[in-house]
């Protein structure tokens, strides 16, 4: 049962104009953009893009975890209608850290702390959660089995044997198990989840994805995934979103962008997944370079290697429109898009 | 992790058997006649030959080796020349005063140094790092003997309120003995230490690990305290374990310029004295217990840190 | 692509640049901080001192002037005079030339010695002569460095060159180690094993490859190695174990000063701040060095 639902048209997380730096001496990168999306109740989004676009720094500044070399220009996170920006620390980790709002991050190996027993950071976990909610503490036995229950419902076989072991006895798979059962329970509303798969074998990766998403359904728990894989994508996403240099290029369901991207980005990013290429033919790269944050070409980032570009892409940044109900783009090639599919090759 | 610590402590027999052959030559070839320097004016030929070949000096290393291994099974390391007692004797009660002033040292070290360390880390933007810097700078341009000299000119010369020799008796009065030398031994560690803590907790808290516990808002007290401090600390308590042994041999100077009775001053005099007994059986304990503190620090690491266990 | 043997060699000769401009970036990595910018100064003090003692100097540093005795600072000797009178100034500027000598040469002797023994050992993992080497190491390493120096000056007399020696002697397993370390890993990499591949002599894949590319770790361990190279000298002298008298050299003064602590502060105070400004000097330029040859904190 969650506390607080929400009114039923109010989605659960609301980005607005999200716009962020990172402050290196002289240099200052805008690592987001005016990002906006949202997030309703239980659906899944995508977050896609390569290195650098700006993807995890998202997760991050939801969860409110950024380094302190960063600073937020602009911006809105509204979770639940509250502004997340507007959150002490403290009330951060009294409601939202850990119990609302979750995360689980991409290298399972260094995201556990070696020296302690998995039962002790469980434990430590769901003591705090109990803490901060003001209900009385109970004893040893109750949390043990409590982290007990967690295990069991990511899958790790004897959970109550494997409480006693340190990290540096788990696989890789098993330890982004104890990840998803630290941060998904019945109790999770959002689950920000960034590149949880990279690192791992592929048949784990297989595994582990169904595992957040059967829980997530389970749960009733929103997620936002952040992988650059777009196939991992296109399995578990109910949205997508398309992140460049920190802009958002293209956001909509996942059938729509991946069936009819609307932006080049999209359009190139998708043909270049070896999988729908043509055996034989050589494998499209986008040509140039992801441009330096610090120094972004001016109007469309996506200018200087765009194959459609023309004068305004170099002049004005395009503002993300609506091409079909639902599906958004931000870009000035006018097409029938949204119903053509637009071809890089 | 049992068969590590076994390999590793069947590796210090050969080490030994190295360590006692260097010592036996050394003091093979050290200079000076015993015999003279024990017996001075009142040497005659016969005497000489009787201490001479009491102390089996008339006869080839190999041999006088073996009758020292000999003793040494026995827990006889010989007679010391100068006074007479067995140095067995001599060795125990040098040992227990600079055990007693390394352990203190050490430990008061390792509490003011590690928690200036920690804070330091912690709270990187208050003064306290700069004064960690400076501490540690400290330790560096005064080793300990230059420290030692100038604390007693200034607490026992200058202002005399400090004892400048011994190591008294009576609980209180060795504790007022010990402050000045533990300090000058202790400037040099304090700040070592609170720089290797610093240094290891600053870069805990950037792990991964570190911000998976403020995802999960575990309290920054408890992170700071329990989570990253037990993985900063590993390193110090290595550089404990060893210090611990250093200190036994290498207290030298201070135990001198205190006149405290202790190990390094025992061999020192043995070194001035040509007291060739006292000084291998103040060299073998020495080096003796330096190997055992690193044996016992390498395992114990085991213990600090489960991933060596098994590597 | 597959690169030939020739090519990876020649490849990484063109990466690497020669040893000058090596040194130059060096330095000036070191000197761009205030701390190495500072060790660099003192350093440059020191090396002055040492060099220039006779014309810096305004006394004979062994003149004895008995009436004179015990001065404080003062407008003729600046810095006061000993027991016998000599002028401390001036004792203290000769003292940098035993402290620089003895720093310098032991550490030079320990750090060819060890890294010789050391890179060959590890050239030869697992042989028997690998296993003596190391056996050899730890042997000597089993020792508290001063009490190994201490016996040595003992059985050789006490004299800079023996003080030198026995200083390098306890102090050449710690470099052996460190090379043998860098060795075994350095063996592995693909230009040694191109190099061996092309039948070079085992002598020149040494110096030529192995060598130059374990020294970050070891210069590291030279700079720190300096300052306890004096501080051991200094020591052994006040112990009457090291340089003979009358050269000054600063564990010297202080053994007199310490005699003489009762009647005359002065005689510790000049020396002992002398050791530490060398400290000082010592560390903060290692500190420098260390930090301009670790690639990851270049970023910091």
């Amino acid at each position: 049962m969650k506390e607080n639902e929400p009114l039923l048209d109010e989605p659960l997380l609301e980005v607005s104009k999200l716009t962020l730096d990172y402050n290196l001496g002289k240099r200052k990168m805008r690592a987001l953009d005016r990002v906006s999306f949202q997030i309703e109740k239980g659906e899944i989004i995508g977050v896609a893009g390569e290195s650098g676009c700006g993807k995890s720094t998202l997760g991050l500044a939801i969860i409110k975890l950024l380094p302190k070399i960063a600073s937020i220009r602009r911006g809105e996170i509204l979770f639940e209608g509250q502004d997340l920006l507007k959150l002490s620390e403290e009330q951060m980790n009294k409601k939202i850290r850990g119990q609302k709002i979750s995360m689980i991050f991409q290298n399972p190996q260094d995201a556990l702390n070696p020296v302690f027993t998995i039962e002790k950071q469980m434990v430590d976990i769901l003591k705090t959660q109990r803490l901060y909610k003001n209900k009385r503490i109970k004893s040893a036995k109750f949390f043990r089995d409590q982290a007990i229950d967690r295990l069991k419902a990511t899958g790790i076989a004897d959970p109550a044997a494997r409480l006693s072991n340190y990290p540096f006895e788990f696989s890789g798979g098993m330890k982004q198990r104890v990840m998803i059962g630290m941060a998904l329970s019945s109790g999770t509303s959002l689950l920000l989840a960034d590149e949880a798969t990279t690192a791992l074998d592929v048949t784990i990766e297989a595994q582990i994805n169904k595992l957040i998403a059967d829980l997530a359904k389970e749960y009733k728990t929103s997620v936002l995934y952040v992988s650059h894989n777009l196939g991992v994508l296109a399995e578990l996403a109910d949205r997508i979103m398309i992140m460049y240099a920190g802009r958002v290029f293209e956001m909509g369901t996942t059938r729509d962008v991946f069936d009819f991207p609307s932006h080049p980005y999209s359009a190139a990013l998708l043909e270049s997944m070896p999988s729908r290429q043509e055996k034989g033919k050589r494998l499209l790269s986008i040509p140039g370079f992801v441009p330096p944050l610090d120094n972004l070409p001016s109007g469309c980032s996506f200018h200087p290697r765009c194959k459609f570009a023309e004068d305004i892409c170099k002049k004005e940044v395009p503002p993300m429109e609506e091409v079909t109900p639902g599906h958004f783009s931000a870009c000035f090639l006018d097409t029938k898009r949204g119903r053509k599919r637009l071809q890089w090759i | 992790m049992l068969k590590y610590s076994f390999k590793r402590v069947l590796w210090v027999f050969p080490t030994l058997i190295g360590v006692l052959l260097l010592l036996f030559s050394l003091t093979y070839f050290l200079p000076g006649d015993p015999a003279t320097a024990i017996l001075g004016p009142r040497a005659t030929p016969e005497l000489i030959e009787e201490i001479n070949s009491r102390l089996h000096l008339d006869r080839s290393m190999p041999v006088r080796l073996g009758y020292y291994l000999k003793g040494i099974a026995q827990g006889d390391l010989g007679t010391s020349v100068w006074s007479g007692h067995s140095v067995s004797s001599l060795m125990a009660e040098a040992l227990g005063h600079t055990a007693i002033l390394a352990v203190t040292t050490l430990a008061v070290a390792a509490i003011i140094g590690i928690i200036l360390g920690a804070f330091g880390a912690i709270r990187q933007d208050t003064p306290i790092s700069g004064i960690v810097t400076i501490v540690s700078l400290m330790g560096v341009a005064l080793p300990d003997f230059v420290a030692a000299l100038l604390l007693m000119l200034v607490f026992c010369v200058t202002i005399p309120i400090l004892p400048a020799i011994g190591a008294g008796e009576g609980f209180w009065d060795i504790l007022v003995h010990l402050i000045l030398p533990a300090t000058a031994l202790g400037i040099g560690w304090v700040g070592y230490l609170a720089r290797l803590t610093q240094e290891s907790m600053v870069d805990v808290l950037e792990a991964d690990y570190i911000r998976t516990a403020r995802a999960f808002a575990i309290p920054q007290k408890s992170i700071a305290y329990v989570y990253a401090l037990k993985n900063a600390i590993i390193p110090t308590i290595t550089v404990l374990g060893l210090g611990v042994g250093k200190l036994l041999g290498g207290a030298v100077f201070v135990e001198i310029i205190f006149s405290r009775p202790g190990l390094g001053k025992l061999i020192v005099d043995a070194v001035y004295a040509r007291d060739f007994p006292v000084l291998q059986g103040g060299i073998l304990v020495a080096t003796v217990l330096f190997v055992l503190a690193n044996l016992v620090a390498d395992i114990s690491y085991g213990f600090v840190n489960p991933q060596i266990q098994y590597d | 692509m597959n690169m030939t043997s020739t090519d990876i060699i020649q490849k990484k000769r063109s990466l690497t640049p020669g040893w000058t401009q090596n040194l130059t970036i060096i330095f000036k990595s070191i000197a761009k901080k205030k701390g190495g910018l500072i060790g660099c100064i003192f350093i440059t003090i020191m090396l002055l001192c040492a060099i220039a003692a006779p014309w810096l100097a305004p006394f004979d540093p062994n003149e004895q002037n008995i009436v004179q005795r015990f001065a404080g600072p003062g407008l003729t000797h600046l810095l006061g005079t000993d027991y016998l009178g000599r002028d401390t100034l001036s004792r203290i500027i000769y003292g940098c030339r035993i402290a620089v000598l003895v720093a310098f040469g032991a550490v030079s002797l320990s750090s060819i010695f060890g890294v010789f023994l050391g890179v060959v050992a590890g050239y030869n993992e697992g042989k028997k002569f690998d296993y003596f080497i190391i056996w050899l190491f730890d042997i000597v390493r089993s020792f508290p460095q001063i009490i190994l120096a201490l016996a040595i000056v003992a059985v050789l007399g006490p004299s800079l060159i023996n003080v030198v020696v026995a200083l390098a002697f306890t102090a050449f397993p710690f470099y052996g180690r460190i090379a043998r370390a860098q060795t075994l890993s350095v063996k592995e990499t693909d230009y040694v094993k191109a190099a061996k591949a092309m039948g070079q002599k085992p002598i020149k894949i040494i110096l030529k490859h192995i060598t130059p590319n374990i020294m970050a770790p070891v210069i590291v361990c030279l700079g720190m190695d300096m300052a306890t190279m004096v501080i051991w000298e200094s020591g052994l002298s006040f112990l009457g174990l090291g340089v003979r008298p009358p050269t000054a050299s600063w564990g010297i003064m202080l053994r007199n000063g310490y005699k003489y602590i009762q009647v005359s502060p002065w005689t510790i105070v000049w020396p002992a701040l002398a050791i530490a400004f060398s400290m000082i000097a010592f560390s903060l330029f290692s500190d420098g060095l260390r930090v301009a040859l670790d690639p990851k904190e270049r970023n910091r």
